[in-house]
């Protein structure tokens, strides 16, 4: 479903990741983990499109997507939820959830689903994104990615800023939407929780892909292990 | 003391209007357009030349609210294309300096080719008492109109999903394209409304005064003393603060003269910008 190969982007000429390779099957959970700093946003903004890479491929359900721009990838079927969530303060959540669909028409169908997996968002219909708690602005980010129906869904640290918790909880609702068949792609700098919930996974260290494999490859592999599990 | 304050909220709704167009664009694409009361002037002076050919009013008004979107669009294509390839304060200055040249050539042609054409529209009828006041027919027409565009223009942003995606841009430029809307087709769209916006200005405006080839200037000047009152980007704020310093500009201009008007206006925009840097109802980034 998505193909990467080669990938080198950064910012100002300076690349921050580097040949970067890397494939989502179609009904596939993947992760990319790394600490902070090892370019994990970098590599999401460029798949994005937020940011152009300076060399390498990028393919969307085998079409070239390489260095188009974000809102053009995005009515392809591929949806990001960024770590910074780049919601629209003040507007309210239904007004995002509207919007998630646009250009289309808002379907009655995805709205009650999206409803269903976050309660908490139909409590708060009337209100603006910007007076949200943490918890609650990720799932209106992930709903609001949602009622595009995407095909694909790509997510940037999706524990980031929420209590112990909040990260379980979210992670259980994707585990509700992959049993729907959505094909998911996160990074993650809480390795447990993603290693829980993914088949397979990558490497990501000071901008080069280090490792890869199935989850219980990486969750085997010593270096893995003291890196990001805690185990020694 | 009750007429002044009508005739301030009768100017104060044009201003509110006038400040919409110029705080839209800014808003979302940070582009100042200081060629803004040029678009109001030459839409003006269209709509008096078709009159002139003998073209009756209402399809006159329709065509100069025409050439102000035509004028708005062709701004997007030409001269704002280097100025959307820089980002932040660039942007800021070089659609200014660009703005500002397209101002100079537009008024040169005017006061060469038309140095005397103005538009006044006359609307019939004897005068009309409100609260105890008598207020002429011209200015509640002008009133009314603009009062129904912009419960249009409530209505466009709250309630239709392209309006919501305007709002969006102005929200968070890289959320609304991570969400498949694209900023630069927005940003142009807001060129051509806030060029028919200022044709409308420019229409209602000359229901109360004439409209004449000098007042692009001016009608730039009061957008922005407006806009910066009202907070950047907001469409509310315009409509609140132009209502207050049409108000104030009335007042002022009857207690101590129309000269000092616009010099209270600035006033009330710098003590604005001390208190409240963001406007009334802007929010600090």
């Amino acid at each position: 479903m998505l193909e990467v190969t080669g990938l080198s982007a950064g910012y100002q000429g300076n690349d921050v990741v580097h040949n970067v390779a890397l494939r989502v099957d179609k009904g596939e959970a993947v992760m990319i983990i790394g600490s902070n700093g090892s370019g994990k946003t970098t590599l999401f903004q460029t798949m994005c499109g937020l940011l152009s890479p300076s060399s390498g491929k990028v393919l969307f359900e085998g079409d070239d997507i390489t260095g188009i721009p974000a809102e053009r990838i995005a009515r392809l079927g591929m949806r990001f939820v960024s770590a910074a969530r780049h919601l629209f303060p003040r507007m309210t959540v239904q007004e995002h959830l509207l919007l998630g669909a646009y250009p289309n028409r808002p379907d009655p169908e995805t709205m009650s689903i999206v409803l269903d997996l976050f309660p908490r968002l139909a409590e708060r219909r009337r209100q603006r994104a910007g007076t949200m708690s943490g918890g609650e602005q990720q799932m209106l980010a992930v709903g609001r990615a949602l009622m595009s129906k995407p095909r694909l869904l790509v997510l940037d640290e999706p524990s980031t800023g929420l209590a112990p918790l909040l990260a379980k909880a979210a992670y259980e609702a994707l585990a509700v939407l992959r049993e729907r068949g959505l094909t998911v792609l996160i990074t993650e700098q809480q390795v447990p929780l993603a290693m829980a919930f993914c088949d397979r996974g990558y490497v990501l260290e000071n901008g080069f892909i280090r490792l890869e494999g199935t989850t219980e490859q990486l969750a085997a592999n010593p270096a893995v292990r003291s890196a990001y599990l805690g185990v020694t | 003391m009750i007429a002044n304050i009508l005739d301030g909220i009768v100017l104060g709704l044009q201003f509110g209007l006038l400040a919409t167009g110029l705080t839209l664009i800014y808003g979302l694409g940070g582009v100042l357009n200081l060629g803004y009361g040029q678009i109001a002037v030459v839409s003006a002076i269209t709509v008096a030349l078709a009159m002139d050919a003998g073209m009756p009013v209402l399809p006159a008004v329709g065509l100069g609210l025409l050439v102000g979107g035509l004028l708005g669009l062709f701004l997007d294509q030409t001269i704002l294309r280097p100025v959307y390839r820089l980002r932040g304060e660039g942007r800021v200055l070089l659609s200014l300096l660009l703005t500002l040249g397209v101002s100079f050539i537009v008024d040169g042609f005017l006061n060469w080719r038309f140095p005397l054409k103005a538009l006044s529209l006359h609307i019939g009828g004897g005068a009309v008492e409100i609260l105890g006041v008598l207020m002429r027919r011209g200015s509640l027409v002008a009133s009314a109109i603009t009062l129904v565009t912009f419960a249009g223009l409530f209505v466009f942003f709250r309630s239709t999903s392209l309006g919501r995606a305007i709002r969006s841009v102005i929200e968070d430029e890289d959320g609304a394209r991570l969400i498949g809307i694209d900023p630069k087709q927005m940003l142009r769209l807001i060129l051509i409304l806030s060029g028919v916006l200022a044709a409308l200005v420019a229409v209602t405006r000359s229901m109360v005064a004439p409209v004449d080839t000098k007042s692009g200037l001016s009608i730039t000047v009061f957008a922005l003393i407006v806009t910066v009152v009202g907070g950047l980007g907001n469409v509310v704020g315009a409509l609140l603060a132009g209502i207050i310093l049409g108000i104030i500009n009335v007042i002022a201009a009857k207690l101590i003269g129309s000269y000092i008007s616009l010099i209270i206006l600035l006033g009330a925009a710098a003590v604005t910008i001390l208190i409240r840097p963001a406007g009334l109802l802007g929010v600090k980034e």
